[in-house]
């Protein structure tokens, strides 16, 4: 595939924040554009080429190589084309894209995908805290798009999700789907404690196991087998998530709640028995 | 000659107690009375014989101290300014203005103990009240993960549980293990370790009579916390202080974000109200002058010209465990102390100016010591109590010391002065 290659000259240790990397800015840029983009460097503006090795053809699509555990905000309010990183990537990866695709092969930093509205963020490592959810004093997190983690997620993933869709391969920290709005939360991994804390609506799904139990202000409700998560797991399944012949066909405890607030959200917690 | 001073406040903790009596012998305070062990420690051992400044150790004179704090704040790409919660609100509007001008990160102790109060009073609101209402109107008082015996000796006298009317109110602690105040308290509710989120939720529950299905929460059997709503329903007043076993245990600003919204669900039905048991001095001084001058109360990041908010990501102890500063300024606190090691390991690897009347693990290791007055004691300034009353401290005792205002006003001039090209002055 052509694409946009940048490889960071140097490990990174100072915070450096590259919201211009998004292949809406990239997008029909000559090499020397590219690497004249402002990023900022600690306090500083500096220009993107003297960070990172630019190369390849000028497209849309952008290749990230090196390591990047402190460059935040790679991808931030992109709306189409692709960036693949090839290694850890900084915080607030995708917060606000709207479009296109980002994958990591390594580990993310937290609010990856932080009011996401469309999209697909995949992440081969591990997910750091507030995966897909709200900044402080917004009201909104994850609005729309599709979050698919191989590995494990750090707390509060999904905190006031609002719409789309989170897939956890691994486990989650604390209080998973807590104050969530509306949206979907799967958990292929050990569920974390305290799951939904405060939600209002919305489906948090447990495909492993439970780290406790469900919080008081659940209610058991029935066990079944609900039509609409065939329809989810099979998306999964073919994202490559470990959806399993037992996932499709089992049944599933329904516990609702909080009921501290409106009480119609849902734990779906795969019965093994 | 000895002499004494009346109404002195001592800024020590939250409490702000103003009706000490010190004695004063040149330029020693010799007795602080009616102070706890916490405040006579502070008058007593504080000595105001004026210091030398050091850069690298040798003693300076004060210029040439303040242009190497200014040359190595200036020559930083990410220099973080930190502390503030143990100076006054004059000194911590300067502290705002030269990160506004450094492009600086800058971060106050409230995000190691209660930040997340303030996160979830943006979340939910904060339904409170004064210290004065309640050492005057409240009958239930709840210590929730706070242990004022110690930490606060003269909150139950001043405000709290005031001896003339102790036995129309009733004390409850709610804790993870017996504590001086769970000594003192009618009721007693040792839970287990991180279960408050769930103990609130379920209080929120049976206050509005919802039902519960588990038999205990937190450890505890649910008939004591249906008593507990009861009384929370029924008091005249009521108040939940705060403490940080709430704030720093799982869950941090969500279980504040609960207590907030039981405190406020109460208000249905009876008067109620939370307070966070704010700790040092001026902590609540250092939340008010932020968020008046930035908008924010901690963790503001001026890097791009304006204030960012980014609690987990701007705050000291995130961004000093990243690595993400290569300088720092630390105003009137003890991080080295304080700060857990992989974060304090960072503080020792990169250069630190310190302002502090005292000297501390900080002090030792920083590049730039400037040994300022002590407000209280040999400076006037303003703190804030707990419940956010504003309240002026006098100096007892007189020093040729500067203040930390006069100490960052100074180093505000010589960054400005470096900022603009000019050579810095010694
Ligand atoms: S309770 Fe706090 S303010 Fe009052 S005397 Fe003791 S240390 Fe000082």
């Amino acid at each position: 595939m052509s694409a946009t290659v940048l490889q960071a000259r140097a490990n990174l240790t100072l915070p450096v924040e590259a919201d211009s990397i998004t292949p809406d800015r990239i997008d029909g840029l000559q090499q020397v554009a590219v690497g004249n983009l402002p990023i900022l460097y600690g306090r500083e503006w500096a220009p993107l080429g003297d960070l990172f090795a630019v190369s390849g053809d000028g497209r849309a699509d952008l290749v990230l190589e090196g390591d990047l555990t402190h460059v935040k905000r790679i991808g931030q309010g992109m709306t189409r084309g692709t960036i693949a990183i090839h290694g850890n990537a900084g915080l607030h990866l995708g917060s606000q894209m709207r479009g296109g695709e980002i994958t990591v092969d390594s580990n993310v930093g937290g609010w990856a995908g932080a009011h996401m509205a469309g999209g697909r963020l995949r992440i081969y490592g591990d997910a750091g805290p507030m995966l897909g959810s709200a900044y402080p004093g917004e009201r909104r997190g994850m609005t729309g798009g599709v979050i698919l983690v191989e590995g494990s997620a750090a707390a509060r993933v999904g905190e006031r999700m609002r719409r789309g869709l989170i897939a956890v391969g691994g486990s989650t920290g604390d209080f998973p789907g807590a104050r969530m709005i509306a949206g979907s939360l799967f958990v292929f991994g050990q569920l974390g404690p305290r799951a939904g804390a405060g939600m209002k609506r919305g489906s948090i799904v447990s495909l492993g196991s439970l780290a406790s139990g469900v919080l008081p202000t659940f209610q058991y409700s029935c066990r079944f087998a609900p039509g609409f998560l065939q329809l989810y797991l099979r998306y999964l399944l073919r994202w490559g998530m470990p959806v399993t012949p037992a996932h499709l066909q089992g049944q599933y405890q329904r516990y609702t709640g909080d009921i501290n607030t409106l009480g119609k959200g849902e734990i779906l917690i795969y019965d093994q028995h | 000659m000895t002499r004494t001073v009346e109404h002195v406040v001592c800024p020590t903790c939250g409490c702000l107690c103003d009706d000490l009596v010190v004695e004063v012998d040149g330029t020693r305070v010799t007795q602080a009375r009616r102070a706890c062990p916490n405040g006579r420690t502070f008058f007593k051992s504080y000595d105001p014989t004026p210091r030398l400044p050091r850069v690298h150790g040798r003693e300076v004179e004060w210029n040439e101290a303040i242009a190497e704090a200014a040359r190595m704040l200036t020559q930083a790409r990410s220099p973080l300014i930190y502390g503030l919660s143990s100076t006054a609100t004059e000194a911590q509007r300067c502290a705002v203005e030269l990160a506004d001008r450094l492009g600086a990160i800058l971060d106050t102790t409230s995000s190691l103990c209660h930040g997340p109060a303030v996160l979830a009073m943006q979340s939910v609101g904060l339904p409170g009240c004064t210290l004065g209402e309640i050492r005057s109107n409240a009958d239930l008082v709840i210590f929730w993960g706070c242990n004022p015996a110690v930490s606060h000796p003269r909150h139950f006298a001043r405000y709290s549980l005031p001896p003339a009317n102790r036995r129309s109110r009733v004390a409850v602690v709610v804790d993870v293990r017996p504590t001086a105040t769970s000594d003192i308290a009618d009721l007693f509710l040792q839970v287990e370790p991180g279960s408050d989120l769930e103990i609130l939720t379920a209080l929120r529950a049976l206050v509005h009579a919802r039902p519960l299905s588990a038999r205990a929460i937190g450890g505890v059997p649910l008939a004591n916390w249906e008593d507990l709503a009861g009384r929370m329903k029924s008091c005249r007043m009521g108040v939940v202080f705060a403490g940080v076993g709430l704030t720093m245990s799982q869950g941090r600003d969500l279980n504040l974000g609960e207590l907030f919204s039981l405190v406020a669900e109460l208000n249905d039905c009876t008067r109620f109200a939370a307070m966070p048991m704010r700790g040092h001095g001026n902590v609540a001084g250092a939340d008010q002058v932020l968020t008046w001058q930035s908008g924010y109360p901690f963790a503001v990041n001026y890097g791009r010209g304006f204030p960012r908010y980014g609690p987990g990501e701007f705050s000291a102890v995130d961004v000093l465990a990243h690595g993400e500063a290569d300088a720092a300024l630390i105003i009137a606190s003890d991080p080295l102390a304080h700060l857990p090691s992989s974060s304090a390991v960072h503080l020792r690897e990169i250069p630190v100016v310190a302002i502090d009347p005292r000297e501390s693990l900080t002090t030792r290791i920083a590049q730039v010591v400037l040994p300022t007055a002590c407000y209280g004691l040999d400076a006037a300034g303003t703190y804030y109590r707990m419940d956010g009353v504003p309240i002026r401290l006098r100096p007892v005792i007189s020093s040729a010391r500067p203040t930390d205002e006069q100490a960052l006003q100074q180093l505000l001039d010589s960054v400005v002065r470096v900022s603009a090209g000019a050579v810095p002055t010694c």
